[in-house]
């Protein structure tokens, strides 16, 4: 066997073997004591052919590639091991000359993660405030989820819920037909375009009306956009939105052992906080994932996208309810190739970044011990209720699933980890330093305009 | 009879390859032929010196049954012993 090897872009790497003639042979010594339990010669037994004959039989090619199909994986091994690839997948093989047989192997390589400098990275927590504002928001919202609707006998006006049939007829061409649909005329709304809730204000119930409105240039449809539409409007009913007071008695409808107003606000107030502080946090999340990423230099394999996307599409499919894939496209009416190329930017992203965070807990050595797998388990079976704890407790017990719970730890823990080096203040200075490269502009359009923003006052 | 006419084929089954190593070879031949045509024959054709010649009839067998009645035709078969150290091409690899 003589092996040359040799580096390809993306993480690839291409091995040309050549076989030498002994080890053909034996290998077709094997292949022959193979092929003569099962092929029958005329003349002869099952199995009592000579190897001449048996070639002859057969036929040359398909004796050798009996031969070839053990012994080039054999070889492959040997060369592997002998020129210290680490493979971490199935090698793509093919035969480039028979005489002497060479064959070529590539096959992908462990990725390359060179981590720039991440201690430089600095990011700011956006600062999570919640006025009360929010929280009236908050019980307005939960008002207009418990409205009432009366009819009235007067012209249609905001927050009003109407009866209407509507035809909306674009060059010729009916496309939207509803009869005896629900409407709620609310500010602002842009469904079905801009400005269709004002022309039903002030209209009756019986009343009919025909406008003309267009479509916004970037609608969704390229068959819409930009187009004048001919609305039919007819409205049935008016009705108008009565809102539940809020008092004592609408706090306690929410259930969740609220009684009072002030509880309820109280009770909001942390729900927003918490929500608010969780998108802060996934923003913050991202920054750092996107400012290593910037900084380091990441080369891996096309098979691990090709996986990431897999595994991303069966994700999109359980979201749907678990749809079939072949639906799926048929109801987007594009093929898998474009499903796939769409689903290409994202998969690369979280193979990027799953391979720098697992380089950066390399570098600082993160570990998960196994009580603190031990102890996120005890949290999942508590949340699971008592009646499921011991199926929970049950489906914890495999080695998978602490192995997966570990994993989902380690990636916690160095998010955090990187989390805290950026947001660190005693380093401050190399900030801007260390950014520059990647960020140059960014920053400098920020530090502009921090001179004179108020959030600068805020901080000190 | 011409003499490119006498010999068929070379009949090469399990036992006809064991017979090889006492330098025997086995022809199926025109059935009308005779022992001193398939002599100057094989030495004709393959360039050899033949020892001896045996040969054997082998009669016709029946195949088939019910309305389907028929038989495969008998046929000549030649044993060709050649001089030590000869050998046929036909057969080689064998």
């Amino acid at each position: 066997m003589k092996v040359t090897s040799e580096r390809l872009e993306g993480c690839l790497v291409a091995l040309t073997v050549e076989i030498e003639p002994e080890e053909m042979e034996k290998a077709q010594e094997g292949a022959y004591r193979r092929l003569i339990k099962k092929v029958d010669v005329p003349g002869f037994r099952k199995g009592k052919a000579p190897r001449a004959l048996l070639e002859l039989h057969v036929g040359k090619i398909s004796f050798d590639a009996e031969a070839l199909d053990r012994l080039v994986p054999e070889l492959y091994d040997q060369a592997i091991e002998q020129e210290k690839v680490e493979a971490i997948g199935q090698p793509d093989l093919e035969m480039t000359q028979a005489d002497p047989p060479i064959f070529k192997a590539t096959v992908p390589v462990r990725p390359e993660v060179e981590l720039g400098d991440y201690h430089s990275i600095r990011v700011t927590k956006d600062k999570v405030e919640i006025t009360d504002e929010n929280v009236e928001q908050g019980i307005e919202n939960l008002r207009q989820m418990q409205a009432i609707y009366e009819p009235v006998e007067r012209e249609a006006d905001i927050n009003d819920m109407v009866t209407i049939d509507a035809e909306g007829i674009v060059e010729e061409k009916t496309v939207l037909d509803s009869k005896g649909g629900q409407y709620r005329i609310s500010e602002n709304s842009v469904v079905p375009v801009a400005r269709f809730a004002e022309q039903l204000q002030g209209m009756k119930a019986g009343d009919q009306k025909e406008f003309t409105l267009p479509f916004p240039e970037d609608h969704e449809s390229e068959e819409l956009a930009g187009k004048d539409c001919l609305f039919k409007v007819s409205m049935s009913d008016v009705k108008e939105e009565k809102l539940p007071e809020v008092d004592d008695e609408f706090a306690k409808s929410m259930g969740q052992g609220i009684e009072t107003v002030e509880q309820l606000k109280e009770r909001l107030r942390e729900n927003i906080t918490t929500a608010a502080e969780r998108d802060s946090r996934a923003k913050l999340e991202n920054e750092v994932i996107d400012a290593v990423a910037a900084m380091s230099k990441v080369e891996f394999p096309a098979i691990f996208t090709e996986q990431e996307i897999d595994r991303l599409g069966n994700e999109q499919m359980m979201r749907l309810g678990g749809i079939q894939v072949q639906d799926f496209l048929k109801y987007r009416g594009i093929t898998e190739e474009d499903f796939r190329n769409e689903l290409r930017p994202a998969a690369e992203k979280r193979v990027m970044s799953s391979l720098i965070l697992n380089k950066v807990h390399d570098a600082e050595n993160v570990e998960v011990s196994g009580a603190e797998i031990d102890s996120e388990i005890e949290k999942i079976v508590e949340d699971a209720g008592e009646e499921q704890a011991e199926a929970v407790k049950k489906m914890f017990e495999t080695a998978d699933a602490r192995e997966s719970i570990s994993g989902r730890l380690l990636t916690e823990k160095t998010i955090n980890l990187l989390i805290d080096i950026a947001t660190t203040d005693e380093a401050a200075p190399v900030e801007e330093a260390a950014l520059e490269q990647e960020v140059a502009e960014e920053v400098t359009q920020e530090e502009d305009q921090s001179e004179q923003s108020p959030n600068e006052e805020d901080s000190e | 009879m011409h003499i490119y006419e006498v010999l068929r084929r070379p009949v090469i089954t399990e036992k006809n390859t064991d017979l090889m190593d006492r330098n025997k070879f086995v022809f199926e031949t025109e059935k009308k032929a005779t022992k001193a045509q398939i002599k100057a024959a094989v030495e004709k054709v393959f360039g050899v010196t033949v020892v001896s010649v045996n040969v054997i009839t082998v009669p016709r067998r029946p195949r088939g049954y019910g309305r389907l009645r028929g038989h495969r035709p008998a046929w000549k078969k030649a044993i060709v012993t050649l001089k030590p150290g000869d050998k046929i091409e036909v057969f080689e690899g064998v």
